[in-house]
C-alpha cells in the first residue's frame, strides 16, 4: 500500500492533534510517589517579609467588582508596600476552579489569594493545593472567634482552618407579594412545603404567572437547594460518608417535587437562573441565593418578599444549607506571597469591609462585630438571611466533598423533574455513581 | 495493492512531461550514474534543500512544539491516575482506557458523538447545498444573501450560543412566545437532555451551513457549462441534470466538505459549553474529555485517555475517507 504524505495529508494530521494540546500543555505530575498533603509542620512565617505584589483571583460573587476594587484601594492606602492585583479569574466558581487547577498543574501563575466555593475547597485541601492558615491567623492576630461560627467551621478539617468565609450565602425563599395578596394569602413564606401546596393552586389561578413556584436551574446548583426538600422529608444526599439519596425519605421528597410539576401542575423548572425568572414575573415564588437579593430587588417591578426556606413533613421547621465562597491561600507560592495574601485576607474580612461587601451584594456579613445597621437600613431583607443562619445546617458530604457529585445530582434531578423519570430508579443509579466517586477519588485521600 | 488517487492517476503524460523537473520513463534520468547524481546534489538540489528548510522549518518547529509534543505528552498522561491540580500521580497503564470502555459512559458518549456528528455534518451539507443552489440562480439580491448566509460562520460561537439560549428559553424565549401564541407550552429545551442535543444540533447546523453553502457555490460555479448545455440539448430536465451531472461533478467539493465538517464537528466545543454546561445529553467525546478534567471530576489521566480515543477515531475516519471515499470522487 502506497502512502502519499502530501501537504494536505500532513496538515490534516497536524490538525488532528490540536484538540489534545490543551490538556497536555499543562505541566506534568510526579510519579515518584510523593504525597500531596501539605507538610504543615514546616509552615513557619517568622522572619518572613510580605511580598511586594500578589494577585487576587475572584469571580466577583454577587456582582461585587466595584466593592472589591474599593476595598483594595483602602488596603493599598494602609499597606502601600503590598500591591494587590484584582484578577477576574472566571464568571463563576467552576471557572475559577478550572483556572486555579490548571495553574496548579502548570506550576506557574498562581494567585496569592483565591475565591473557593463550598464544593471546591476540600478538593484543593486533598490535592495539597492550599495551606492551613492557622499559623497566619496566629501571627497576624486574625480574630477567628469574631466570625459567624457556622460559616468559619465550614472550612475546618483535620483540626485545621483551611480558608475564611467571604461571599457566604444561604438559599432564601423569594415570593411576589402582589401575587400573594391577590390570591388572599398571608404576606410571608410558607412554613412547610405542604402549606405551600395548599397555596399554589390559588396562586396559579390568580397571578397570571406561568408557575406558582419554579425550581432553581438544574445546571446551577440543584444539589444545593434540593437539600432543603430532602432534609424536610427526613432524607439527605448522604449521612456522613454513607450515601442515602435512595432512602425512602429522599425518594419521597423528590417524588413530591416531581408531582408538583407533572401531577399538580403548579411548578416548573428554571432553565437558566431562577432569580431572573422570578424578577421577570414568570413565577410567583422561587428559591435562590441571598447573593441574588440585590439583583432581584433592583430588577423586579413588584413588591418582593423573602422568607426562610419551608420545612417538610418530617422536619416542620425551616431547614437550610449554607453555601457560597471563602478565601484560601495556595501552597505553591512563596512564603512571602502567602504572608502578603494573609495580610490582605485579614483586611478583606475586617468587620467594616464585610459589612461593605454585604451592602453591595446581599451576601451575609461574616463578622459578629460588623456594624450592619446601614446595611439593614438600605436592605432590610438581609436580616431574614442572617436570622435564617440559626436554622442552617452543614451540607451533606456527598454534595460538597465528592468531585463531580453536584453535576451528577443535577443530571438526576433533570431526569426526575424534566423527563418524569422513575424517582427510585434514578436515585438508586445516583447512589451507585456517588459511591464510585467516593471509593475512587475520595476515600484513598482521607485519613483513616 | 495499488490505490492511486485519481488526481494523480488522471494526470496525462503530457502533464508530467510539462513539469520542468520530471523525466519520462527510460529517459535521461534513468541513465544518470551515481557521480552525476552527486554533482546534481552538490548543485541545485542542495540549494533547493536549504530553501525548503528555511521555508518549512519554522512551521515544523511550531507544529512540533504546540501539536505533536503535547500530543505525545497527552498519550503519556492517559496512562496515569492523575487528579488535576495534584502534584503526584500513579502509573496505571491502560486502566483508564479499560475504565472508559467498560463503563456506561462509553456507549452514551460515543452514541452522542455519533448522533451529533452525523446530524450536524449531514444537516450542514444538505442544507448548505440547497442554499448554494438557491444562491447560484441569477436573481436580484444574491450578493447580499451570500453574505448573510456566510455571516453566522464567522460569528463567535459563544455569542451565537448565548443568543440562541434566549431564543430557546422556555420561560421568556421567542420560541416559547410563539408557541404560547399557538396555545402550546414550550418544550424544556435546556433541561431535557434529549432536547438539549436537538437544540445544540440546530444551532450548530445554522452556524455552519453558510460555510458549506459558500464552498458548494464555488463548486457549482466552476462546473463546465458545455456539459450542462449538452445535457439540456439532449432533453435532460433540471432534476436529472442535477443528480446525473452536477452532483457527480461536485464530488471533489463534497469530499472536501465531508472531511472538514466531520473533523470540526467532532471537535465542536464552544456551543456545547455555552448552551449546555452540564453536558447532560450533549456530552460528545471532546466535551466529556473537558468535563472529566476541568468540568468537575478532575480526572486528568482519564480525560487524557478520552482525548487519545478521540484522536484515534479522527485518524481512522480520515484515513478511511482518503483511502476509500476519495476513490468515488470525480476530479474532472
Amino acid at each position: 500500500m502506497r502512502t502519499n504524505l502530501d501537504r494536505r495529508h500532513f496538515l490534516g494530521l497536524a490538525g488532528l492533534g490540536a484538540g489534545a494540546a490543551a490538556l497536555a500543555a499543562c505541566g506534568g505530575p510526579s510519579t515518584a510517589g510523593t504525597a500531596d498533603a501539605v507538610d504543615t509542620a514546616t509552615i513557619d512565617f517568622s522572619g518572613v517579609k510580605p511580598a511586594a505584589s500578589i494577585d487576587f483571583w475572584t469571580n466577583h460573587p454577587g456582582k461585587s467588582q466595584d466593592v472589591e476594587k474599593a476595598i483594595i484601594e483602602k488596603f493599598q492606602a494602609k499597606f502601600p508596600d503590598i500591591k494587590v492585583n484584582l484578577v477576574t479569574a472566571g464568571a463563576n466558581y467552576e471557572e475559577i476552579a478550572q483556572k486555579f487547577q490548571t495553574s496548579q498543574a502548570a506550576k506557574t501563575g498562581l494567585p496569592g489569594l483565591v475565591v473557593l466555593s463550598d464544593v471546591w475547597w476540600f478538593r484543593y485541601f486533598s490535592n495539597g493545593s492550599i495551606i492551613p492558615i492557622d499559623p497566619l491567623v496566629k501571627q497576624l492576630d486574625i480574630k477567628i472567634d469574631d466570625f459567624q461560627k457556622s460559616l468559619v467551621d465550614d472550612y475546618k478539617y483535620d483540626d485545621k482552618q483551611w480558608a475564611l468565609p467571604y461571599g457566604r450565602s444561604t438559599p432564601l425563599f423569594y415570593y411576589n407579594k402582589d401575587h400573594f395578596k391577590a390570591a388572599g394569602l398571608p404576606d410571608r413564606a410558607p412554613a412547610t412545603w405542604q402549606e405551600f401546596a395548599e397555596w399554589a393552586p390559588k396562586l396559579k389561578a390568580t397571578s397570571g404567572a406561568q408557575y406558582a413556584y419554579i425550581y432553581p436551574a438544574l445546571a446551577g446548583y440543584a444539589g444545593w437547594t434540593l437539600q432543603n426538600n430532602l432534609w424536610g422529608w427526613g432524607g439527605a444526599w448522604s449521612k456522613g460518608w454513607d450515601i442515602t439519596c435512595d432512602s425512602k425519605e429522599s425518594v419521597a421528597a423528590l417524588q413530591w417535587a416531581q408531582d408538583s410539576i407533572y401531577k399538580d401542575g403548579w411548578a416548573g423548572v428554571s432553565s437558566k437562573e431562577a432569580a431572573d425568572d422570578f424578577a421577570a414575573g414568570i413565577t410567583s415564588s422561587t428559591i435562590s441565593s441571598t447573593g441574588s437579593l440585590l439583583g432581584v430587588l433592583k430588577a423586579a417591578k413588584f413588591n418582593v418578599g423573602v422568607g426562610f426556606l419551608p420545612g417538610g413533613p418530617e422536619v416542620p421547621s425551616s431547614v437550610c444549607p449554607t453555601g457560597g465562597a471563602g478565601l484560601g491561600i495556595p501552597s505553591g507560592i512563596t512564603k512571602e506571597e502567602q504572608l502578603a495574601a494573609a495580610t490582605f485576607l485579614k483586611f478583606m474580612t475586617e468587620p467594616e469591609n464585610t459589612a461593605a461587601f454585604s451592602a453591595a451584594t446581599g451576601y451575609m456579613p461574616t463578622r459578629l462585630s460588623a456594624d450592619i445597621s446601614s446595611v439593614l437600613a438600605a436592605t432590610p431583607q438581609i436580616k431574614t438571611a442572617m436570622d435564617q443562619l440559626a436554622a442552617t445546617k452543614v451540607q451533606d458530604n456527598a454534595r460538597v466533598f465528592l468531585p463531580g457529585a453536584d453535576q451528577e445530582m443535577a443530571k438526576s434531578a433533570a431526569k426526575i423533574l424534566t423527563q418524569q423519570g422513575d424517582v427510585q430508579a434514578t436515585m438508586t443509579e445516583l447512589k451507585k455513581t456517588l459511591e464510585g466517586i467516593y471509593t475512587k477519588d475520595v476515600k484513598p485521600k482521607l485519613k483513616s | 495493492m495499488t490505490a492511486p488517487l485519481m488526481h494523480n492517476s488522471s494526470a496525462t503524460p503530457a502533464d508530467r512531461s510539462a513539469r520542468p523537473d520530471a523525466a519520462p520513463p527510460g529517459g535521461p534520468a534513468a541513465k544518470t550514474n551515481p557521480a552525476q547524481a552527486r554533482r546534481r546534489w552538490s548543485g541545485r538540489s542542495r540549494k533547493d534543500f536549504v530553501v525548503f528548510l528555511a521555508m518549512a522549518l519554522p512551521n515544523l518547529v511550531l507544529i512540533g512544539t504546540f501539536t505533536y509534543w503535547p500530543l505525545i505528552n497527552n498519550i503519556y498522561y492517559s496512562t496515569l491516575d492523575w487528579t488535576l491540580g495534584s502534584a503526584s500521580a500513579t502509573v496505571v497503564g491502560l486502566q483508564n482506557y479499560v475504565t472508559f470502555f467498560t463503563s456506561e459512559d462509553a456507549s452514551k458518549v460515543l452514541g452522542t458523538t455519533a448522533i451529533f456528528t452525523v446530524l450536524t455534518v449531514g444537516g450542514s451539507m444538505v442544507l448548505g447545498l440547497l442554499v448554494a443552489l438557491a444562491l447560484n440562480s441569477k436573481v436580484r439580491g444574491t450578493t447580499f444573501a451570500r453574505s448573510a448566509v456566510f455571516a453566522p460562520y464567522v460569528l463567535s460561537g459563544v455569542g451565537v450560543g448565548l443568543v440562541w439560549l434566549f431564543i430557546f428559553d422556555p420561560g421568556y424565549g421567542v420560541l416559547a412566545w410563539i408557541l404560547r401564541g399557538l396555545g402550546q407550552q414550550s418544550p424544556q429545551w435546556i433541561n431535557d437532555p434529549q432536547l438539549s442535543l436537538v437544540m445544540v444540533i440546530i444551532v450548530y447546523v445554522w452556524k455552519n451551513l453558510g460555510y458549506c453553502a459558500v464552498v458548494f457555490l464555488a463548486g457549482l460555479q466552476s462546473l463546465p457549462r458545455d456539459v450542462m448545455e449538452a445535457a439540456a440539448l439532449d432533453g435532460a430536465n433540471s432534476f436529472r441534470r442535477f443528480f446525473n451531472i452536477s452532483l457527480p461533478l461536485l464530488s471533489p467539493t463534497t469530499f472536501f466538505l465531508l472531511i472538514t465538517t466531520m473533523l470540526s464537528s467532532l471537535q465542536a466545543f464552544d456551543l456545547i459549553r455555552i448552551m449546555t454546561p452540564l453536558g447532560n445529553g450533549t456530552s460528545t467525546l471532546i466535551y466529556e474529555a473537558y468535563l472529566q478534567a476541568f468540568g468537575a471530576y478532575n480526572r486528568a489521566g482519564y480525560s487524557a485517555a478520552i482525548s487519545v480515543i478521540l484522536f484515534a477515531i479522527l485518524l481512522v475516519i480520515t484515513v478511511l475517507q482518503l483511502r476509500f471515499v476519495e476513490r468515488k470522487v470525480h476530479y474532472s
